[in-house]
């Protein structure tokens, strides 16, 4: 389980370096991993292309090669990813029925279990596991919000603050 | 417009065997008023909580009792209400003395305000409104029970009210409403001649039409692809499709650009005076280059309204709050996964960065 996290994080990182919001993500089937992303929505401009949104891309691209039943394909897929999905990416897992998320640390503004579980909506719930190797994941987090999203354009409030320091 | 005046039920039969062309005719040129969808304090009867309340022996000492009351035992959460009404004075919520149960309130005065030991000739416990009045027809619903402290928002009352959009926005609305159907109707009469509405309102595909209301022209237009892809529902295809107009996106979908060719012909002629295309995208650099602010380019969707058939998912109605669009529109509730109205109203969620209005009643 640490290795999977691991490499999330090490995605994360990757993430960091491209100045995007740090998360990483693998999915793994027996203890094989078949997928992994990070965070592009800066690169693409689309705020949805989270690090588990691009990895569900590549398995739907994976099985539509291979001609593997994508939706019997997810659910033995277990979820390594270094923030609680969002809302949005926790709707998709759980329409995929995934087997399993395990998270590294919560997400208190988006996260589709702490801001607004999700689990409420749907008759299928995967298997949801927190906090591996969060210390870690909220670092990442930590470095980029010190610094600005280079894509957002610049809030009044930001630049007031700004002025007072300067 | 006579559809308006029919009884429900007459409405609904005539719905299934509208034809879609009918149907996209009667969405365009109705007058009816769409309705906000408003969070749970406005739509929800009132909730109350129980507190005790005394009534005051000597009414000349009541300003210098909510004096010291309001300094040693200050409302916190029920700030909204006055203190006093005639005689009677707001003492405290009955759950802080459920924490020591043996103590009565005359006991519990006692002990925090031992001067007002003699002030009170008796007690009792009622129930008043626990949140604060939000609209005008809440504050006299509240007044008649106790008076409340109410700020009206003029605005909240309009979104409230059934006359919120003028006609000629009425007409905008529809018409981009309109054009969604038409997207739908466009694909499905490759697959089947003799549309209904039946065959759009029982399935779970869905067309987007993104508008920038500044310039009054669809940026992006997209039809649900669910069936090949289970994450490109159409409103995860619009954001991406609106990506492509900034010199991004991620999909490489049929249709390289954000509005398909041959659709967007299809639209015009019957459309014929709608406008197509988004303001131009301009990059950090050249913004720098050129002194403007970073208003002056458009910024994934925000100020860009979104008409949709159907209810948006969960994860789409998210997708659409990170993209920040400004305004979601739909016609038909999605009651096993809409997230908007049915299952949940996401766009309410207090703690969530970013807050569109949503718009439905186009029936």
């Amino acid at each position: 389980m640490v290795d999977f996290m691991k490499r999330a994080l090490e995605l994360a990182s990757e993430a960091l370096s491209a100045q995007e919001v740090p998360v990483g993500c693998v999915f793994v089937i027996n203890s094989e991993i078949i997928a992994e992303s990070r965070n592009i929505v800066n690169a693409t401009h689309n705020p949805t292309r989270h690090a588990e949104i691009n990895c569900i891309d590549s398995v739907i691209e994976h099985c539509k090669t291979n001609d593997i039943d994508y939706m019997s394909y997810f659910k033995n897929v277990t979820v390594y990813v270094t923030v609680e999905p969002c809302i949005m990416c926790a709707a998709a897992l759980s329409n995929l029925m995934v087997k399993e998320v395990v998270y590294g640390c919560a997400n208190d503004r988006f996260g589709g279990k702490t801001v607004l579980d999700i689990s409420n909506f749907y008759e299928y719930n995967y298997n949801l596991v927190g906090n591996l190797m969060a210390n870690e994941a909220m670092a990442l987090l930590k470095q980029f919000y010190k610094g600005a999203n280079p894509n957002a354009p610049e809030s009044k409030v930001k630049k007031d603050k700004t002025l007072t320091i300067n | 417009m006579t559809e308006v005046k029919e009884p429900p039920t007459k409405k609904a039969k005539m719905a299934e065997t509208t034809t879609l062309e009918n149907f996209i005719e009667n969405i365009k040129n109705s007058k009816k008023n769409l309705m906000a969808i408003l969070s749970d304090e406005f739509t929800k009867p009132t909730q109350f909580t129980q507190v005790y309340v005394g009534t005051v022996n000597n009414v000349q000492e009541l300003s210098k009792i909510i004096t010291t009351l309001n300094d040693k035992m200050p409302l916190k959460e029920l700030q909204h209400l006055k203190r006093a009404r005639k005689n009677e004075v707001i003492l405290c919520s009955v759950q802080y003395l459920n924490t020591q149960p043996q103590n009565s309130i005359q006991e519990y005065i006692e002990e925090n305000v031992y001067e007002l030991k003699d002030a009170f000739k008796y007690f009792k416990v009622t129930g008043l409104p626990a949140m604060p009045p939000k609209l005008k027809k809440q504050q006299q619903e509240f007044s008649r029970v106790w008076s409340c402290n109410f700020h009206p928002n003029a605005y909240l009352e309009k979104l409230y009210g059934d006359q919120f959009f003028s006609i000629n926005e009425l007409m905008e609305h529809r018409c981009y409403m309109a054009i969604a159907f038409e997207i739908a109707n466009y694909y499905l009469s490759k697959l089947k001649s003799n549309l209904l509405v039946s065959d759009v309102s029982e399935s779970s595909l869905n067309a987007t039409v993104v508008v920038d209301p500044t310039i009054k022209s669809i940026v992006a237009i997209s039809y649900d692809n669910r069936e090949n892809h289970p994450t490109q529902h159409s409103a995860m295809l619009a954001i991406d499709n609106v990506a492509k107009t900034q010199n991004g996106g991620a999909w490489n979908t049929a249709d390289k650009s954000a509005i398909d060719n041959e659709l967007q012909s299809h639209i015009q002629k019957k459309f014929v005076n709608v406008k197509f295309g988004a303001r131009n995208y301009l990059t950090k650099e050249v913004l720098d280059e050129q002194k403007k602010n970073a208003s002056e380019s458009p910024y994934l969707c925000t100020g860009y309204y979104i008409y949709l058939i159907r209810e948006p998912c969960v994860m789409c109605s998210m997708g659409l709050v990170h993209a920040r669009a400004n305004r979601v529109f739909f016609c038909f509730n999605n009651n096993l996964k809409g997230a908007l109205s049915s299952k949940t109203k996401l766009h309410c969620v207090p703690s969530l960065n970013h807050h569109f209005e949503v718009f439905t009643d186009f029936l």
